[in-house]
């Protein structure tokens, strides 16, 4: 047997009162470099098991492949909060755990008595993570939000589609995984600041926050600053030009030349037409309301092109224009395949199946999936016997229950 | 209390968005982050300093260059290229923790500035290295490309226009950002690390990947099912309603979206009688919604083309439906949520002033016992910290940072 790889995380202890996705990502994320991640579910289960989607559109909790993928290397503890025991119960794990890491209601954290107030009362130490739409300390704190209204409330969707039809969202819940993402983030800052004072403390965020401000989605530095307001430009980015989606003979281009060499380029691969000097191309920042008419300058010749065509022209004069590949596409790559980013899990429910592998490399802790996502309460029992023993830490049941590649 | 990263030290190469934006992260949460550029460059902005927004001259000496994502960073210039500027790097990366570089792959390798070299100088240096497509060898390695080309190559666009039409549409690029918060977790992750182990490691990211982890449900469906998603409009599988409806107005629209029946039964309540279409028995349940979500929509915007949409928003959520308008810059400046967001823990750093009373920033981290916010502007010049980098932390006399400068080293 060789050793054992090192795993960044691997002293953490985490609870996860996480439902569908924005929690569940960033138990993900931590569980993924070793963390273990106790994810309390209700009696009838996280959300992402009634989700889908399942082999043959046929519901089962253990055969979501949204649920398979957010919850690889966790372990699963049903409690149901509605009941006094079920409380008492989850107090214990989080005098267990290093990070409380949730996305439920504010409010279902009151009427439960498990807000932060009450849980470092006992346990000044505690981490605790919350995940909202809205955030904690601000007026929409208990609306209700999804993964579409936080996109919209952040204003990406304000410019994304066309100008007579509705604004678009980034769909399958982007929104979520944004939220998850600096959830892990917000976790993993606020156990560096207990380094420091031995203090832990409580850490929230709002989608709406995360997708307005860190993805720049609102616009608002270019408002700010322009006092210019630019609304949905459907197949085009209102920006410099050109930026936008094309037709080439069998699929789609994304189309960007954000330096000037990158347009020159583009051009005279074309043969350096004479439109070239049409002054309206002078400025590129401003050319953009001349769209529509530039677009025909050199739309044709990408029509009479095709994807790999293309692909293979731009890739050799170092121009960024790619493809819109198709999922199949994507899947179907060499480079991904090369890269060994696929991973195959055996569960013992859903057999074996195939998932996306790691985010990122980390050279001496590298990601890993180390056990397959749980069955519903697969671990109630040893994890809530230890902790009525009084085991400070109950561990994970020796050797891996499952095997992944 | 100090912000959490207070005592870290990062250098940063970051160009356009995804690098500067992760050191961004590092200064609002107390690191020291000091951009490295090469001397007698005249563009060493990031995406959102001055020039790429329209306003400034996009001069290094214009202090409007530097307030967007190199704000509160200090700047110095080194000649990587040179061999001096090489042994100048190597004994800066010995007094640094973490190392942000969004080159294209292998770029610091053949500076002969890869984590080997540098691990050898400092075996705490945390590399981070996000390229577009991974460092090891694949076909597309080499490739050039920007978030928007990235995230066509990687799926995401495939997934993104109206249902009924499958041309993609442009979205507001989120590939550089999602794959910035994914390094700044693993950093942390890597430092967390440290703590326990004594040494660095190399993160070394595709942000292809990084990024193509939130379609994570349309692929997983491909795997099962065989099935290829295309264009979703605003649909999202097992809800409905769940779309943006036109409301009175010009352009004004409301999002709305019903997971369950329970939602269903309160979004009627709203609706009382003003929508019969809404009430037909097909719409009853979730099943039957999405069977006829064509209809459903139809209906849906028939109801809410009726009303202002906060005023509905307001109604909505009062009866525990998810509901929220669209938004534009304008009016999210004023809104009071996002006013508070904005304000919240960070108060008067929350605004970076630039010729104008605007909120231009926040930080999404709200560590309530610990919190970060803005640092302050960005540096006035390229190379505004050469005398404290060169000078304080390398304890180069003045005499000899002069030869420096003027062999173009520094």
């Amino acid at each position: 047997m060789s050793q054992p790889t090192p795993a960044a995380l691997d002293h953490l202890r985490v609870v996860e009162l996480g439902d569908f996705i924005s929690a569940p990502y960033a138990g993900k994320l931590l569980a993924d470099l070793g963390a273990d991640v106790i994810k309390v579910e209700s009696p009838a289960g996280d959300g992402a098991r009634a989700h889908g989607p399942f082999p043959d559109d046929e519901p089962h909790p253990e055969r979501s492949g949204l649920f398979l993928f957010l919850n690889a290397n966790k372990r699963s503890v049903v409690l149901d909060l509605d009941t006094t025991e079920g409380r008492a119960d989850f107090e214990r794990l989080v005098g267990w755990a290093d990070v409380l890491l949730h996305n439920v209601p504010p409010a279902d954290l009151e009427r439960w008595g498990l807000t932060y107030e009450q849980l470092s009362e006992q346990h000044p130490e505690l981490v605790m993570v919350s995940i909202t739409v809205f955030g904690y300390d601000t007026p929409y704190r208990d609306w209700k939000g999804y993964a579409l209204n936080a996109t919209v409330a952040s204003g990406i969707s304000y410019r994304i589609g066309d100008a007579d039809r509705s604004p678009l969202w980034l769909p399958f819940c982007a929104a979520d995984f944004q939220g998850g993402v600096h959830g892990a983030v917000a976790a993993m800052l606020a156990l560096r600041a207990r380094r420091q004072s031995g203090e832990g403390q409580h850490a929230w965020l709002s989608i709406v926050e995360v997708m307005g401000v860190y993805l720049g989605g609102a616009g608002i530095p270019t408002f700010v600053f322009q006092g210019q307001l630019r609304g949905r430009a459907g197949k085009h980015m209102a920006a410099f030009y050109p930026w936008q989606v094309a037709a080439v003979a069998d699929g789609y281009f994304e189309v960007i030349t954000m330096v000037d060499a990158q347009w020159q380029r583009f051009v005279e691969l074309m043969g350096n037409p004479p439109w070239r000097e049409d002054e309206r191309l002078e400025n590129r920042w401003l050319a953009f309301q001349w769209a529509d008419e530039l677009d025909e300058y050199w739309h044709p010749w990408l029509r009479a092109r095709t994807k790999d065509e293309l692909a293979e022209l731009f890739a050799a004069n170092h121009i960024a224009f790619q493809p819109v590949q198709t999922l199949d596409e994507v899947v179907a790559s060499a480079h991904l395949a090369e890269r060994g980013f696929w991973q195959e899990v055996e569960h013992p429910v859903a057999g074996r199946y195939r998932t996306l592998g790691a985010p990122y490399g980390l050279s001496e802790t590298p990601w890993a999936i180390r056990r397959p996502p749980p069955l519903l309460g697969q671990h109630t029992d040893e994890v809530l016997d230890a902790l009525r023993a009084g085991v400070a830490a109950p561990a994970p049941a020796a050797g891996a229950d499952g095997r992944a590649r | 209390m100090t912000p959490p990263l207070t005592g870290i030290r990062v250098l940063d190469h970051g160009h356009v968005w995804a690098g500067p934006l992760l050191g961004a992260s590092f200064v609002d949460m107390g690191a020291e982050v000091i951009k490295v550029l090469a001397p007698g460059r005249t563009s060493g902005v990031s995406m959102a300093g001055a020039r790429t927004i329209g306003v400034g001259t996009g001069a290094p000496d214009d202090p409007l260059s530097y307030h967007g994502y190199d704000r509160g960073k200090r700047s110095i210039t080194l000649n990587l290229g040179s061999p001096e500027g090489k042994a100048l790097y190597r004994r800066l990366a010995a007094a640094s923790d973490v190392i942000v570089e969004n080159f294209s792959a292998g770029v610091m390798s053949r500076l002969g500035l890869g984590y080997e070299e540098l691990s050898a100088v400092n075996p705490r240096i945390i590399l981070a290295s996000l390229s577009a497509t991974g460092e090891t060898p694949g076909p597309w390695r080499d490739l050039v490309t920007y978030g928007p080309s990235l995230a066509a190559l990687y799926g995401l666009k495939s997934l993104l226009g109206y249902h009924d039409d499958p041309f993609p549409r442009e979205d507001t690029a989120d590939l550089d950002p999602t794959a910035a918060g994914h390094a700044f977790f693993a950093i942390l992750a890597a430092l967390e690390w440290r703590e326990r182990s004594g040494r660095g490691q190399h993160l070394a990211m595709a942000q292809g990947e990084a990024t193509m982890q939130r379609i994570a449900e349309p692929l997983m469906d491909y795997f099962i099912n065989g099935r290829v998603a295309s264009t979703q409009g605003n649909r999202y599988p097992g809800m409905a309603p769940h779309g943006i409806y036109r409301a009175a107005g010009d352009d004004r629209w409301i999002s709305i979206a019903v997971r369950d029946d329970d939602e269903w039964t309160a979004l009627l309540t709203v609706a009382g009688d003003a929508a019969p279409t809404l009430r037909e028995a097909r719409f009853a349940t979730l099943a039957g919604r999405l069977a006829h979500q064509d209809d459903l929509d139809r209906a849906m915007e028939t109801w809410t083309a009726g009303w202002e949409p906060m005023a509905l928003t307001e109604r909505l959520q009062a009866a525990r439906v998810a509901a929220f308008p669209v938004m534009g810059p304008p009016e999210l400046a004023g809104e009071p949520n996002y006013l508070a967001l904005l304000r919240s823990h960070t108060e008067l750093d929350a605004r970076v002033q630039v010729g104008a009373d605007q909120i231009y920033q926040s930080v999404p981290w709200k560590l309530t016992r610990t919190p970060g916010g803005i640092q302050g502007p960005g540096p006035a010049t390229l190379d505004a910290d050469n005398d404290y980098v060169f000078g304080e932390l390398l304890r180069i006399e003045e005499e000899e940072r002069g030869r420096l400068r003027e062999r173009g080293v520094i």
